[in-house]
């Protein structure tokens, strides 16, 4: 029993850190909204980290790493609002292609060739896929029609979920990091407005959100790599305390940014408005809440203190 | 990351249950914020280290076991998962043993840690005064140096187990030009010594826990002191610490609350309202949130690392989260929520326990302190009063 990551994982996700913060700041967002949301050279960065091949197996030329490895790298892709389909690719796509045996589908992902959002029941789009296009409020987000065949394939539900959810904690660390910048340098009666105690308790009560949904996240990521039977209600209650997390984090930073939080010239709305979107994708927050509410109430799943890992 | 026992751990978790299931009293204790309600819980207090349950991550040489955070986890699971009772020597075995084995000497660590382990001495919290409660830098309650001894004049209230425990523990001024959290001193001294008057105070259900303590030339040995005059302050912080981060709210307690009010929703669960079901349903979410944070924040310390400020987060979470749950009982209790005892005769506990959780955001540091420090230890935004 050890809830730890190792010094290893850790510099990883730091690094992709990073990368990011220096690569995919807000000025490329704001570049990609006016000229056509993609960029192949972003893209090519990521594929050229190893990205691509996180989770491949290392037979096939992949990295060989874990799921918890994924989210942690998920929720950095989320604090830089990262607008290339990398998690559903080769954090959602690739250990579900893996775990279906269909290695021979790997190689084009690993060059960074492929990027497939896998179709599933509970999403009616695909991300960057071909079918009639879709406006999602998200002005990064590109979103196809789903076609007619999708899985409903319980691993690939659960995957996306529990990368969503890591993306939304990325977005939750990110915006409580924009909104203490911004109370830190706007003054008003005299004084920066993050010294008032009316902000300074909304904003801590956004890092309490945060920082209980991260264990739960660590422990739905381990539980599908380790494919417990519970695994289900766990991604569930991940997504539903990052969703949480989030939506109360987005709501207290715009109040934070006042009417500047109102407007397109903040950067904090690109954040927003991918929680928004994330918060709906791979099982609404009704969803996720039922299946949890199913396993605990209805007695399927063991409960009390003994039962913290069952 | 590794999240399944090992063989010695499922071993342990088996020897605890097998002795907490023949030990824990059948039936629930009174409170023990009663006499007769206290007497039965330092006698548990005894019959645990009878079996040395008393602290089991405390070294041997001091009576405990000697066993790592995660078999402490371990134990404070069967514990709840079998119903102890509370703990009438947290503040003992919780806050000030680990205080003790930080900064104490040698003398001081043989002297007061077994007589705590085997439940023989209970102590009192003594931190407020009248003057300081959430601000607890000004304190004004005098030790002054005579000879080998302090001689302390002055006023504690609101001491947690005070009204019958033993001895106490608390910060008092020994500089008397000082101000703020300078001078201060951190001093253990008998709760029956001549020139301390307890007056029990009578809490908001009606039991007399805690206390008001009042100093009137009370002579205490200088080798009652910890960590030397002057360190008060930083004595009380680590104290403080493990008060909010880790020991004395581990998540078992939560976690067979939330057990409970499953079971309650269960059996009101056809005039239960959605919104009521779905509090029922985050209640488990988040005691099990507390307890993955825990085991994560346990294995953080095994591998060398320290609780900083991040204690306040967690003061938060469980205070607000018990208060929600019980709050949520109240609510599908309904008409019987007022009752003290059901018709069958047997005690509301959910209503002590929603009386009780209303202290929880007030104790050890309020919320609105711990949110403050959240905001400018944690996220780095500008002091009170900052320009």
């Amino acid at each position: 029993m050890d809830m730890l990551f190792t010094e290893d994982q850790l510099a990883l996700a730091e690094t992709v850190r990073d990368y990011l913060a220096g690569t995919h700041g807000p000025e490329v967002l704001r570049r990609l909204d006016v000229d056509g949301n993609r960029d192949p050279a972003i893209w090519q960065g990521l594929v050229d980290m190893g990205l691509t091949g996180l989770l491949i197996p290392e037979d096939q030329g992949g990295l060989g790493m874990g799921l918890a490895d994924a989210a942690l790298i998920a929720v950095e892709c989320g604090r830089a609002c990262l607008a290339e389909p990398l998690v559903e690719t080769a954090f959602v796509a690739v250990p579900w292609l893996v775990a279906q045996g269909r290695t021979p589908e790997l190689a084009a992902i690993l060059a960074g060739t492929a990027k497939p959002d896998l179709p599933h029941a509970i999403n009616p789009w695909v991300a960057d896929g071909t079918g009639a296009a879709l406006t999602s409020v998200d002005p990064l987000r590109n979103l196809a029609a789903a076609p007619a065949e999708r899985s409903d394939d319980p691993l690939l539900l659960n995957l996306g979920a529990l990368m969503s959810a890591a993306q939304l904690v990325g977005l939750a660390d990110a915006m409580l990091a924009q909104a203490v910048e911004y109370a830190k340098i706007r003054t008003q009666f005299g004084q920066p407005i993050g010294a008032f105690q009316g902000l300074k308790h909304q904003l801590a009560s956004c890092a309490v959100a945060i920082e209980f949904a991260k264990p739960v996240l660590w422990r739905a990521a381990q539980a599908v790599a380790d494919g417990v039977d519970s695994a289900d209600v766990h991604v569930s209650h991940a997504k539903v305390a990052a969703t949480d997390a989030a939506q109360l984090t987005s709501e207290t930073a715009i109040q934070v940014h006042g009417a500047m939080g109102y407007t397109y010239e903040v950067d904090l709305h690109f954040w927003m408005k991918r929680s928004w979107a994330l918060s709906g994708a791979w099982g609404s927050r009704a969803f996720h809440l039922r299946r949890v509410d199913a396993a605990v109430l209805g007695g399927s799943h063991p409960i009390g203190p003994e039962h913290t890992f069952a | 990351m590794q999240l399944t026992y090992t063989p010695e751990q499922q071993a342990f978790r088996a020897e605890v249950r097998v002795w907490m299931e023949t030990h824990v009293p059948k039936e629930p204790l009174i409170t023990l914020e009663c006499r007769e309600g206290y007497d039965q819980h330092v006698a548990w207090e005894r019959t645990l280290a009878s079996g040395n349950w008393g602290m089991v991550t405390w070294p041997e040489a001091f009576g405990g076991r000697g066993l790592d955070l995660i078999q402490w986890l371990i134990f404070e699971e069967e514990y709840f998962r079998a119903g102890g009772p509370n703990r009438a020597n947290q503040n003992g075995i919780f806050l000030l043993g680990p205080t003790i084995m930080e900064f104490g000497t040698e003398e001081q660590k043989a002297r007061f840690l077994p007589p705590m382990a085997r439940g023989e001495v209970i102590w009192a919290q003594a931190w407020s005064e009248p003057g300081a409660g959430s601000d607890m830098a000004a304190i004004s309650s005098k030790a002054v140096r005579d000879g080998d001894h302090y001689v302390i004049t002055g006023q504690k209230t609101w001491s947690s187990r005070a009204a019958f425990a033993d001895w106490g523990f608390g910060m008092f001024r020994t500089d008397p030009e000082s101000k703020r959290h300078k001078g201060l001193t951190f001093i253990l001294f008998d709760l029956n010594s001549p020139g301390i008057t307890r007056r029990p105070i009578r809490q908001l259900h009606g039991d007399t826990g805690f206390a008001e303590l009042f100093f009137d030339e009370v002579r205490v040995p200088v080798e009652n002191c910890l960590a030397g005059e002057g360190e008060g302050w930083n004595v009380a912080m680590a104290t403080a610490g493990f008060e909010r981060g880790l020991m004395l709210r581990s998540p078992g307690r939560f976690q067979a609350t939330a057990k409970r009010l499953v079971e309650l929703y269960r059996k009101h669960a056809d005039e239960a309202s959605p919104a009521a079901r779905e509090a029922v349903t985050q209640a488990w979410m988040a005691a099990q949130a507390y307890a993955y944070n825990t085991y994560a924040v346990a294995a953080k310390i095994m591998a060398g690392g320290k609780i900083g400020a991040e204690a306040s987060l967690n003061k938060i979470f469980w205070s607000e989260l018990d208060r929600a749950m019980h709050r949520t009982a109240m609510h599908l209790l309904g008409a019987h929520a007022e009752l003290k005892r059901f018709d069958d005769g047997s005690i509301n506990a959910w209503l002590e326990g929603y009386i009780f959780s209303l202290s929880g955001p007030i104790y050890a540091g309020s919320n609105e302190v711990q949110r403050n420090i959240t905001a400018e230890r944690l996220l780095g935004l500008p002091r009170i009063g900052a320009g």
